[in-house]
Parts: structure tokens; C-alpha cells; sequence
């Protein structure tokens, strides 16, 4: 296989933890006017008219010392948690960092003992209706009420009365995806302002005032509609909201946390695998300001149970004269019998499914250059955007990234005529239409997947089991061009193989 | 390797043996009469007698149930998370509304509960760390079983009644 | 009634009851050995079979049976099936010359209580107590098993050690009974030494009883001399390949052993059947209170005779439990130091006094 046919550039990989870090020299010329600088505890720093005290804090890695409820960066200001409040000299009061913008010359203190007092006092009025239930709470292990509450909280409460209890609210299925405990709520607000200001699709309000302040949908028949319901609970700092698939599945302190990339869709959103012995529970996004920002959609979120399905194949299978069934096998005869099959073919067609990363279509094409025609097909047409966020119509991670390497798409006329079709699909691109031909299935298949395709008449050779995006090393180019690499995130756990060995099996030579 | 070497310096009689040999024979003939006749005896007639173990004695586990059989348990993992022996494995669900008739609202409850004893080295730790009183250590000592999926507390067996603690 | 058929029927019947007697031994001797542990130790010991526990010797006996009848498949099945039989033959053949009476009188004809009263009877039980290293090494060697190997030599260099200062202490009594045969030794121990004390040969000559008891723990494997077996370093030595019945054989035949070893040291040294002190009185107080002819006395003083035996022997035997429950193992170095290098030598100079003695006396 040779490389110089054709090239491809790999970007940096931009998997990028903490929020907004663009860099403070955006301005061409940078010595046209010397920045402003903000003293935080003790140091300067420069930073760009307009931003908060917050901000500049964020920028400079500073986030630690303040903390925060209402505050998120992907959101609008509110200012109404009160616990980020910081100490500005010659300001008659403390003020919140969040919406306090940095001026120059500004003296700011963190962790002064007016700032703790005060941060201590706001923990005593959050915690006096907050209920003592995080043995039972999801969010237990990353809740930011309990971290503040260790850093910053009382010890002991000051209240005597009883807590207030939402008889209602305490288990209240917002919609199939999200359930609402309001007893444990905090009022910060961050999930009305992304229904509001992200989603825009205004689905939560808060109803009445004070101690009745209550949470809810603003048509309760309909409950929450938008596709991002997702990040309202990642986003929620206590465990008022919590998603219901993840829902009393695992604590999270049991999570291994590995950086991968969504194959939802195009857009690749960043996200991070959370698993527990290689067993995936939870896919949760990670900040890309060029690609995703700090959201992913609930598609992609619930996307990993194809990988960790039942019924997902995981050893190779081989159609057994006899019975007329495909029989699971070891790899040495799957191999021997595709490869006898390969190489008694005349006319080969491969049709590569666009969730596979650049370097396995490098690889496929290399492999069948002189055997095979190497097809990409998605089945979903041209990609166009479905909302203003980020979903798109382009259910497969790689169209683009294919299309570069030279790859052509699947024309329907190109199945007709052949002796043998390979068809690789390792994710959500659709099956091309083999009704009549003679087929092996490389990738991710459910059993279900197979069956129906016996009953139109497909005949199926082979099944060989491959390894899902999580499981494996790769890269992407999204629907804007972005080339994102990654690497296994979960071992895999069954017999299916990466795609060089099978395609060793294929073609039968060692590679 | 070092090598200590002890010397002993005997007495005559030591050395001639069987002097402390008749002695010591003699010590252990007044036992053989005193256990003959007195019957003195140190030891327990185990099936019959049973030794009083100490208040503190950590033996079969069980979980505590209210009046209406409900389980104390709302499935928290706390004891799986403290357990040193990885010997609790919890499956939690969500609990239904009948068993919230009374006092504080539990959301969650263990679908399945197992504490498998084979690996138990109890510790204690489970009981201590459960919020809820749920988990406790019995003083049952007796926990022979005859196959190890016997070993395997569900949480049927775990909810048992158990006497003289609770 | 006809002599020939009258004797015939006598050693049967003499048969049958040592037979009897000996066999009937070793299970009260069995549950004996474990509840007099129990009380050696303050624990109540076996108490669970029948009263007492005296039942758990059948109970032994019933799981012996029942146990699956196995041949290692490596074993030399000739020599592993003999072992058992030589090591119980052996003490029950020995203890035929032992004499457990004078004699009784029936109708007209005279009984020997005694099975083999042969002229050479010193030799023919050391004979039989030689073989007994037989089946120890025969059993080590046929198992073909590194643990019973060793034990059977242990066994077997621990049993040939201490024969010598065994036969040696022997030998001193012989030079001063003048025979071999054990009839005539217990005639001569029963005269008098220093007014009621009898002349036994552990008066005359303690240290030779001494070395002589100190032996016949070593000739029947018995504590502290128990290397053979040696449970905490070869498992359970020369017989760890046995089970079922052709270890009860094992079993009964170390008892047997101990009540034949019991039976010569009393018969040499503690003056066999004779009399123990008061029973010439019990005897005296019987023939006036039932009015004994001369034949009845004669079978008088021989149930006391035998009475007297059995008491001795018992006591022996006591002793030998006793040991058990005191007394460590002992290491193999040191029992070999005390073989050769004391027992030996001074069971030598013992022999020398005794020659001397002899000398003297006569």
C-alpha cells in the first residue's frame, strides 16, 4: 500500500478540558495599545475590555478560587446565586465576579475572610431546605453544592426548622429523558436560561417566589421538548435534575473517564466515556469551542448503547451449508472462508460505511486496490443542519473525511453485476441496498440487523465483528471540516478485531 | 544467613532427664484424676452449650426492615463503595410509590442485593458506612453452608428476621 | 474322657481365649486411649457414642468397614496387602509363650495355662518382635510414597536400634533366671527376696527394667518414640496409604504389640502371674470360707494368677497412655543419641553387673 497517492492533513487534536481559553491577543496588532491589568489575589493580569472579573479568572486558570452556581459559560449573566462573590478594593461592598467586568487597575481578592464569611453564609441559606439525601442523589461525588459545601459550607447548619418538601416535585418525571427532584434545587436558574438562551425552545420556568420558588415545565402536558436535555443535567450543580438513563445506573466516584469523540452524527461533538470496568455507562460532552462548544445532543448521548448491546455481534460468524444458517466460528476459519471467497470473486465491490475513521478507509483502499471498487455511502444524503446547535442530518461521523482521501460515494447502479459485495459498516450509516447479491458484513451488527437482512434475500457469507469508535484509535473530519483525532476510550471485551487484522483476513496477507 | 546459637546450662537432674520426665508425669496424673473424677473440663460442649459472644461480635449480615417488611436499604452503594473485599454487589431501581406510605421519601431501593460471604472479611465497614442503619452485623456465627451459591446472601435472606439485634 | 481329644480341645479353647482376651483389649484399650486423653487434657473426650462413649470403638469399626477398600495404583500390591497381616500376626504369635497361670485342674487332667510352654521362649518372642520391623518397611516401601518411605525408615532404623539395648537388658535377667523359659522365670521370681518382697527381676535389677520399658516404646511406635508416624513432618508415615480395614489392622495390630510388650516386660521383670501383694490372703480367705478342696485351690490361685497378670499388664499399659499424653515427640537425632549412645552402653555395663552379681549369688 502506498501513501503518496494522495495526502491528507492532520490538524492538532483539540481536546480542549477547561472553558475559554481564546487567547487574550486577539487584536493583530498587539502593541498598538498596551492591555488593561487586573490584579486577582496578589498577581496581574491582562486582560480584554469588556470582560468579567470571572472571565478573566477562567482565562487564566484561576476558576478554582470562585465559585460558582449560576454562572456557566455557554449561558447569559444572572448574578443570582451571590457565590461568587469576590473582594474589590475601594468598592464599598463585595461584588458578584460574574458580572462585575474587570477595570484597570482593579484589586481583587479571592479568598479574603470577608469572602469566605460571605460564601459561608450563602452555603447556610442554600443548604437550609437542601435534604440530606446524597447517599441516594445521582449527582453525589460531582455535585458542586457538595464540593462548596466542603470548601466554603458550615459545619453545622443554623437552621432548626423542618425543610421544605415539594410533595410533588420529589420524583417528577419532566420528560422521558429527565426527572425533577425540586427539594434539592437551588434556584440557580442555569436550566431556564439554556431553554431560554440555547435551546431557545423556553420549556422551563420558575414558578411563584421565595420559598415556594418551584421549577417546572411551562406546559406541563408537554414537558421538556428540546434534544439537549442531556446537558441540563450535566450542568445542574445539584441533583435536581437527573437523566433518566443514567439514572441509579452507577456512582460516579466507580467512573473511569476517557476523552473520545461522538459518531452521532457529523458534528463529532468532543465528548468523555465514562465507564466502569469497560463497561460504558454514560457519555457526558467536553468543551470544544470550534466544534461543540460545551453541549451535545441527547442522540448522541444515548448513542453508546449500540456498542453496549446485548445483542451486538461479537464473533465471527460463517453461513454453514448444512444448516443454512451463519454459525459463530473462531477467526482462523472465518478468515480461511472469506478468503477463499475474496479471491474466487471476479468483480468486488467494497462498500465503506462513513463511520469509518480516515485511516481504515486508507487502509480499505489499499487493501482492494487491485481487487476492488472502494465505495463510501452514508445513507443519508447531503448533510444540512438540523437546528441552530448542532444537530445534523448526517447521522455518520466521516463523509467528509472519506470524500478526502478519494474516496466516491455509492452510485445505487454500482450494486448490480457484482460477484461479491463487502459491506463495512461500523456505526449508524445505513446498509446499502443488497437485496440478491452476495454479501460478507464487516463492522457493528445487532442480531436483529442480520435477520432482517436474510429475509430480503441477501445472502450472507460472513459476519466479521470490528471494533466501535470508542474501542478503537482514529480520526474524523465533521460536517465543517474539522479533523478530530482520538483514541480507544474502552477495551473491547468480545472476539471482534481491529480493522487491519480483518482485513489481513480478507485479503490474507500479513500486514 | 546469621545463625543464634543458644546455649542453656543444664543441672545435673536436666541432664539425667528422667527426673523432670516423672515430674511432668506426675503433673499430668493429677490432671488425668481431676479429670476423671471431678470432670474438669475446659472446653464447650458446642452443640449443646454456646459460648455468650461479646456485644461487638461481627457475624451474618442482615438488612433491617420497617414494620411493613419494606427494607431501611435505598440502595445509596455506600458498602459496596467502603467494601475492602468487593464482596457487596447492589443493582438499584427506582422505588415504588406503596412502599412511601410513611416517613421520609425514599427514591431509590436495591433491585438485587448480594453479599457474597465467601469473600466477606467482615470487617464491618458496610455497617458503618450506611447511612440508613440498613446493613448491620448479626452475632450469628454459624455459617456453614453445603454448595457456595448458599454463600451468596440475596436480599430475601438478607431481609430475615434476626434475633437479639435489630 | 480321651487325653489325646482332651488336649486338643484344651489349646483350642487356650486359643481362643488369648485370641479373645488380646482382640477383646484393643478396642477398650482404643477408647481408652482417647477419653483418657480427654482427661489427661480437661476435655470430656469421646461422649457422643453410647454410654461413656464406650461405643465409639464400634463406630470406628462400622466406618473402618464401610470405607472404600483402595490400592494405591503405583503400589507393589503383594508386599502393601502383606504388611498389615505381618504387623498384626506378628505380637499375637509372640504372645502364645507368654504364661497366664499355672494351671488348672479339670476332672482328672491338668491344663498348662499357657499356649507354647516351649524351653526357648525368651527367643521366640524376640523372634516375632523382630519381624515387627517388617511390616513397617514392607508397608513404607509398597506404598511408593516419599512420606511412608521415609517413615519406614525411620521406623525401621528406630526399631533395630533399640532391639539391641532391649535384648541386652534381657540378657542380664537371663543370667540370673538361668533359662529361657518363661514358666520357669515367673516360678523363680515368686520366691522371696527380702521377706514379702517377691525377687522380681525390676527388684533385683531396676536399671535393665528401666532400659527394657524405655525400649518397648520404641518397639511399638509408641510416644515418645512415634517417628515412623510422625503426623506433623510425614503426614502420617508408613501407613498414609492405608485405609479402610487394612488400617484398622494397623491400628489393632499396635495395640496388639503394646499388650504383648506389656505382657514380657511383666512376665520378666514384675514377676508374670505371680501373686500381688494381699491375694495370698484373698486366697486363704477363700478356701475357708467355701470349704476348697485341694483342686479347687489350685483353680483358685489360678483365676488370681491370671487376675494378677491382667492387673499388671493394665497398669502397663496405663502407662503407656500415660506417656502418650505427657510427653513430646522426640527429635530423630535425639533418639538415636539415646539409643546408642546411653541406653547401649550402659545396658553393656548393666550386663557386665549382672554377669557379676550372678557371680556373686551363686
Amino acid at each position: 500500500m502506498s501513501n503518496s497517492s494522495f495526502e491528507i492533513t492532520m490538524p492538532k487534536v483539540d481536546l480542549n478540558y477547561t472553558s475559554a481559553k481564546t487567547p487574550v491577543h486577539s487584536d493583530p496588532n498587539p502593541e498598538a495599545k498596551p492591555l488593561p491589568k487586573v490584579t486577582i489575589d496578589g498577581k496581574a493580569y491582562e486582560f480584554k475590555p469588556g470582560d468579567t472579573i470571572m472571565q478573566v479568572a477562567e482565562r487564566y486558570n484561576l476558576h478554582e478560587d470562585i465559585p460558582r452556581y449560576c454562572y456557566h459559560p455557554g449561558m447569559p449573566i444572572a448574578g443570582t446565586c451571590r457565590m461568587c462573590t469576590v473582594e474589590v478594593e475601594k468598592a464599598p461592598k463585595l461584588m458578584t465576579s460574574c458580572s462585575t467586568p474587570a477595570g484597570d487597575g482593579m484589586v481583587v481578592h479571592t479568598r479574603s475572610e470577608k469572602v469566605l464569611k460571605s460564601r459561608n453564609g450563602v452555603m447556610d441559606f442554600l443548604l437550609a431546605n437542601h435534604p440530606l439525601d446524597c447517599p441516594v442523589c445521582d449527582k453525589a461525588g460531582e455535585c458542586e453544592l457538595q464540593d462548596y459545601t466542603f470548601e466554603y459550607g458550615p459545619q453545622e447548619s443554623n437552621f432548626k426548622e423542618e425543610k421544605r418538601v415539594f410533595k410533588e416535585a420529589t420524583t417528577k418525571k419532566l420528560s422521558d429523558k429527565v426527572t425533577l427532584n425540586m427539594n434539592r434545587c437551588v434556584h440557580c436558574e442555569r436550566c431556564v436560561r439554556f431553554t431560554d438562551d440555547v435551546t431557545k425552545t423556553n420549556d422551563l420556568v420558575m414558578l411563584n417566589r421565595g420559598w415556594h420558588k418551584e421549577l417546572a415545565a411551562t406546559d406541563e402536558k408537554v414537558g421538556l421538548t428540546n434534544d439537549y436535555q442531556g446537558c441540563l443535567t450535566d450542568f445542574c450543580p445539584v441533583g435536581a435534575l437527573t437523566f433518566n438513563d443514567f439514572r441509579f445506573e452507577k456512582r460516579v466516584w466507580f467512573l473511569d473517564k476517557k476523552p473520545s469523540l461522538c459518531d452521532g452524527c457529523s458534528k463529532g461533538c468532543n465528548i468523555e466515556v465514562h465507564h466502569d470496568k469497560e463497561i460504558v455507562q454514560r457519555y457526558m460532552p467536553i468543551y470544544n469551542e470550534k466544534v461543540n462548544g460545551h453541549w451535545m445532543c441527547d442522540e448522541g448521548r444515548l448513542s453508546y448503547h449500540t456498542y453496549a448491546d446485548a445483542d451486538r455481534i461479537v464473533s465471527p460468524l460463517v453461513h454453514d451449508q448444512a444448516s443454512g444458517r451463519l454459525a459463530s466460528t473462531n477467526w482462523e476459519t472465518a478468515s480461511q472462508v472469506v478468503n477463499a471467497k475474496v479471491k474466487s470473486a471476479t468483480k468486488t465491490l467494497v462498500v465503506l460505511g462513513t463511520d469509518a475513521t480516515t485511516e481504515e478507509g486508507m487502509l480499505v483502499k489499499g487493501a482492494f486496490a487491485n481487487r476492488a471498487e472502494v465505495k463510501y455511502h452514508s445513507g443519508f444524503g447531503d448533510n444540512k443542519a438540523l437546528d441552530h446547535l448542532l444537530r445534523q442530518s448526517d447521522k455518520t461521523p466521516n463523509t467528509n473525511g472519506l470524500k478526502a482521501i478519494g474516496l466516491s460515494p455509492l452510485a445505487p447502479t454500482d450494486i448490480n453485476g457484482n460477484d461479491l459485495v463487502i459491506v463495512i459498516r461500523q456505526g449508524r450509516a445505513r446498509l446499502p441496498k443488497v437485496e440478491g447479491q452476495d454479501v460478507i458484513l464487516v463492522g457493528v451488527y445487532s442480531r436483529e440487523e442480520i435477520e432482517t437482512l436474510k429475509t430480503s434475500n441477501v445472502r450472507v457469507h460472513a459476519v466479521l465483528p470490528s471494533l466501535a469508535t470508542i474501542e478503537k484509535d482514529g480520526s474524523f473530519t465533521n460536517c465543517d471540516g474539522h479533523t478530530q483525532s482520538f483514541t480507544a476510550a474502552v477495551t473491547h471485551r468480545g472476539k471482534s478485531l481491529a480493522m487491519p487484522r480483518i482485513l489481513a483476513a480478507l485479503v490474507g496477507e500479513k500486514r | 544467613m546469621g545463625t543464634i546459637n543458644v546455649s542453656r546450662k543444664y543441672t545435673l537432674a536436666q541432664k539425667i532427664y528422667l527426673y523432670y520426665i516423672i515430674k511432668g508425669m506426675l503433673i499430668n496424673l493429677k490432671r488425668f484424676f481431676r479429670g476423671l473424677f471431678l470432670q474438669e473440663n475446659w472446653t464447650i460442649q458446642y452443640p449443646e452449650q454456646r459460648r455468650e459472644y461479646s456485644q461487638r461480635f461481627r457475624g451474618a449480615h442482615f438488612i433491617s426492615v420497617d414494620k411493613n417488611k419494606t427494607e431501611n436499604c435505598t440502595a445509596c452503594f455506600l458498602c459496596e463503595t467502603v467494601c475492602p473485599a468487593e464482596c457487596i454487589h447492589i443493582i438499584a431501581e427506582e422505588r415504588p410509590e406503596d412502599e412511601n406510605t410513611y416517613g421520609v421519601w425514599k427514591e431509590k431501593k436495591p433491585a438485587s442485593f448480594d453479599i457474597d460471604l465467601l469473600r466477606c472479611c467482615f470487617c464491618g465497614f458496610c455497617e458503618e458506612a450506611c447511612p440508613k442503619d440498613a446493613i448491620k452485623l448479626s452475632r450469628d456465627y454459624e455459617m456453614s453452608v453445603a454448595t457456595r451459591d448458599e454463600a451468596i446472601f440475596d436480599l430475601n435472606h438478607l431481609k430475615r428476621e434476626v434475633k437479639g439485634r435489630g | 474322657m480321651d487325653p489325646v481329644i482332651f488336649t486338643t480341645t484344651a489349646i483350642i479353647a487356650k486359643i481362643l481365649v488369648l485370641l479373645g482376651v488380646t482382640l477383646g483389649v484393643v478396642p477398650i484399650m482404643v477408647w481408652f486411649e482417647r477419653r483418657g486423653a480427654g482427661w489427661f487434657q480437661g476435655r470430656p473426650g469421646p461422649n457422643r457414642v453410647g454410654p461413656f462413649g464406650l461405643l465409639q470403638p464400634l463406630a470406628d469399626v462400622i466406618k473402618f468397614f464401610f470405607k472404600e477398600d483402595w490400592v494405591p495404583a503405583n503400589a507393589n500390591k503383594f508386599y502393601y496387602l502383606m504388611a498389615p497381616v505381618i504387623a498384626l500376626v506378628a505380637p499375637l504369635a509372640a504372645i502364645s509363650v507368654i504364661p497366664f497361670g499355672s494351671h488348672i485342674i479339670i476332672g482328672d487332667h491338668v491344663v498348662h495355662l499357657q499356649l507354647a510352654n516351649i524351653d526357648s521362649g525368651v527367643i521366640f518372642i524376640l523372634a516375632f518382635a523382630g519381624l515387627e520391623v517388617y511390616p513397617v518397611i514392607l508397608a513404607g516401601w509398597a506404598s511408593n510414597n516419599k512420606y511412608s518411605t521415609l517413615g519406614a525408615l525411620r521406623g525401621s532404623a528406630q526399631v533395630v536400634s533399640y532391639e539391641i539395648s532391649m535384648g541386652l537388658a534381657l540378657l542380664s535377667m537371663l543370667l540370673f533366671y538361668g533359662t529361657f523359659n518363661m514358666n520357669e522365670m515367673v516360678t523363680w521370681q515368686s520366691q522371696s527376696l527380702l521377706g514379702p518382697i517377691p525377687s522380681w527381676g525390676a527388684f533385683l535389677n531396676p536399671f535393665a527394667a528401666l532400659v527394657f520399658w524405655i525400649s518397648i516404646f520404641a518397639e511399638t511406635n509408641r510416644l515418645p518414640f512415634d517417628l515412623p508416624e510422625g503426623e506433623s513432618e510425614i503426614v502420617a508415615g508408613y501407613h498414609l496409604e492405608y485405609g479402610a480395614f487394612k488400617f484398622a489392622a494397623f491400628f489393632m495390630a499396635e495395640y496388639c504389640a503394646m499388650i504383648m510388650a506389656s505382657a514380657l516386660l511383666v512376665t520378666v521383670f514384675f514377676g508374670g502371674y505371680g501373686f500381688l501383694p494381699g491375694m495370698q490372703m484373698l486366697l486363704e480367705m477363700a478356701t475357708a470360707q467355701f470349704g476348697l478342696a485341694e483342686v479347687g485351690i489350685q483353680n483358685v490361685t489360678a483365676l488370681l494368677q491370671f487376675i494378677s497378670l491382667a492387673s499388671k499388664v493394665a497398669f502397663i499399659m496405663f502407662v503407656f497412655v500415660w506417656v502418650r499424653w505427657s510427653l513430646p515427640r522426640f527429635r530423630f537425632d535425639q533418639l538415636m543419641d539415646l539409643g546408642w549412645k546411653w541406653l547401649f552402653p550402659l545396658s553393656l555395663v548393666n550386663l557386665v553387673y549382672s554377669a557379676l552379681l550372678t557371680w556373686y549369688m551363686n
